[in-house]
């Protein structure tokens, strides 16, 4: 309502100002085509100088990288070796094998942080009274260093003094779960669902409170029970918001792997070798291949690339999603 | 106030509710209470096969931390400088480019939201290796400028894409209003759109902060012996002869209690600033 009163008055003005016949004229004369002459641009110039160094001339290096062998020491000097790096990494088994790992850890972590988000999300939002409280605390892993994150889930399940490991050795999981191949990644996973999964719930909280009060009540007055209202009402309102969250705890998953270094560092037997280890593996660890690491860095951008063009598609140029407070009415 | 059901169901979910808000609470806050306590034990209380409550609270480990051979001290000014110069970079250039980004009229506008959204979004091991190599070209590797750039290369796209965001919310006649006023757009910028985006730039500049400050990967791959942060610190306790829990701990708490209360002194933005401005929290 009050944007439609306000575009009004704005298009009688501009009318008046120029007269119709030499309106074309006049507008692609101030505004260039490009728009770089303009003020907006020249606020931007700065940041985009910086991101312009940080961004696209790492990009171009990563490529040139890709084809060449690259030596550090004393002096960087980049030899080029045509399609060796590519080859090498397209024919490397364990490489595969390392994307199918991560493949596994991606959906696990996105998926089971969205499902336990949900339900986070759905029981504060029941709650009435401590909701501003239970929220902080939920609140506290996200604010927790991941390098951090991992080591205090190291800490929590070591086999001798960790409180977590002597619970568990109480209904029979005595092994150290993260020494074991079989149980690494699980419990990797479960730590960074412990991080991320109050992310989550916040972004649909905020959703939940706006879903209007009416509709539900119209739906409990029909009879509908709590699961049906849920499915067939709140969760199709939610849509956007719920494509928020996916798309932000996917962009995030791909881009950290502190967990991972803290804890496992790939092992044990590679069972939570998921790329950015390799990749970091190639690039610092052991014989310096930074050509093959590159690879591997220009197949995980173009994943993130696809990510942002989701994301720019739907929210980009869209106003917000306006949502209800997440929190403080308790 | 929102739901109206049937007795039964009501009469068990005002039982159900707290029980399950009571699990969550506990999943969230009893690794970080765990941490907290085990900061304050004494060696032994932490060295025990049976886990306690029961101790006597001491302050060792934090007097190991910064007096020991740690050097703790040392990281901490590394982590307060790094984190200080690339949030106050971040900010005021993510301010300027996130006004004239929403005001922008050009048909390139697209094009330039896309290249800020994926330089915030590009995984950081993909970004490193670039990154690193050109550092060492410029002699940039284990210097502080050089970490506050790399710094910059997340938290400047950020800034730009999150104060766009804010930005975009004030209304339009706010701003048309000041331009029929005579203002210059520089004047509107700094007179009217600016203090209304206040709560938009504490927002991204908290969180600008706790990236920089929890940074692991990029002071890890790029930082040497003189220019280590704190995170770095919790890396460096892990040894092969195994790790210290109660400094360790204690570590912990000095890099997290700053980030926990930050966080939660704009949690009612936070919502708009962790969906990258996508949901309105208001």
């Amino acid at each position: 309502m009050s944007a439609g009163l306000d575009t009004a008055p704005r298009t009688t003005l501009r009318t008046r100002a120029v007269p119709p016949a030499r309106a074309g004229r006049a507008r692609r004369r101030a505004r260039p085509p490009r728009g770089l002459k303009t003020f907006e641009f020249a606020m931007m110039a700065p940041a985009l100088t910086v991101l312009f160094v940080l961004s696209w001339v790492p990009f171009v290096i990563l490529i040139a990288m890709s084809f060449a062998k690259v030596r550090t020491l004393g002096g960087v000097s980049l030899t080029f070796t045509g399609a060796d790096n590519w080859s090498a990494v397209l024919g490397d088994g364990a490489i595969w094998a390392s994307w199918a790992r991560s493949l596994v850890y991606f959906v696990a972590i996105v998926g089971l942080e969205m499902l336990l988000g949900l339900a986070v999300a759905l029981v504060l939002h029941q709650l009435v009274r401590a909701r501003s409280v239970v929220l902080s605390i939920v609140l506290l892993p996200m604010f927790l260093a991941p390098v951090l994150v991992g080591l205090l889930g190291r800490f929590m399940l070591d086999s001798t003094i960790g409180l977590y490991a002597k619970i568990l050795q109480g209904v029979g999981l005595g092994d150290d779960l993260l020494a074991s191949p079989s149980t690494a990644l699980p419990t990797i996973v479960s730590i960074d669902v412990w991080q991320w999964t109050p992310l989550v719930a916040l972004i649909l909280l905020a959703g939940l409170t706006a879903v209007p009060p009416a509709t539900l009540e119209a739906a409990t007055v029909d009879g509908a029970g709590y699961l049906r209202t849920l499915v067939s009402i709140i969760l199709p309102q939610m849509k956007p918001i719920i494509l928020v969250a996916l798309l932000v705890r996917s962009m995030d998953a791909i881009r950290y792997f502190d967990i991972v270094v803290a804890t496992t560092n790939g092992g044990p037997a590679d069972a939570t070798k998921i790329i950015p280890i390799k990749l970091y593996e190639f690039a610092f660890r052991f014989n310096n291949q930074l050509g093959k690491a590159a690879v591997l860095g220009l197949t995980m951008l173009a994943f993130s690339i696809v990510m942002a063009r989701i994301f720019l598609r739907f929210f980009g140029e869209r106003p917000s999603i306006a949502a209800g407070d997440g929190g403080d009415r308790g | 106030m929102t739901t109206i059901r049937p007795p039964a169901a009501r009469s068990m979910s005002r039982l159900l509710v707290p029980a399950l808000a009571v699990v969550i609470a506990v999943w969230a806050g009893l690794p970080l209470l765990w941490m907290l306590l085990t900061a304050f034990k004494p060696d032994t209380a932490i060295r025990t096969s049976h886990p306690t409550i029961s101790f006597t609270p001491t302050l060792d480990n934090f007097r190991n931390l910064f007096l020991g051979g740690n050097r703790v001290g040392a990281y901490l000014v590394n982590s307060l400088v790094v984190t200080g110069v690339s949030t106050v970079i971040a900010v005021v250039l993510g301010c300027l480019a996130g006004y004239g980004l929403t005001h922008w009229a050009s048909r390139y506008k697209r094009d330039v939201a896309f290249w800020v959204l994926s330089t915030r979004m590009a995984p950081i091991a993909a970004v490193l290796v670039p990154l690193f190599v050109m550092f060492r070209g410029a002699g940039l590797v284990n210097t502080i400028p050089g970490l506050v750039l790399a710094h910059l290369s997340f938290n400047l796209p950020f800034a730009i894409w999150l104060m766009s965001a804010f930005f975009a919310r004030i209304p339009e006649s706010v701003e048309e209003a000041a331009l029929l006023d005579g203002c210059t757009k520089w004047r509107r910028f700094r007179t009217v759109s600016l203090p209304m985006a206040r709560a938009g730039i504490v927002t991204t500049a908290v969180l600008c902060m706790v990236f920089s400050w929890n940074d692991y990967a990029f002071s890890s791959a790029l930082s040497g012996p003189d220019t280590a942060t704190l995170p770095q610190a919790a890396g460096a306790l892990v040894t092969q002869s195994g790790i210290d829990w109660g400094l360790l701990s204690a570590l912990a708490v000095v890099v997290a209690v700053p980030m926990l209360i930050a966080g939660l002194a704009v949690r009612r933005h936070l919502v708009s600033g962790l969906s990258l401005g996508a949901v309105t929290g208001e």
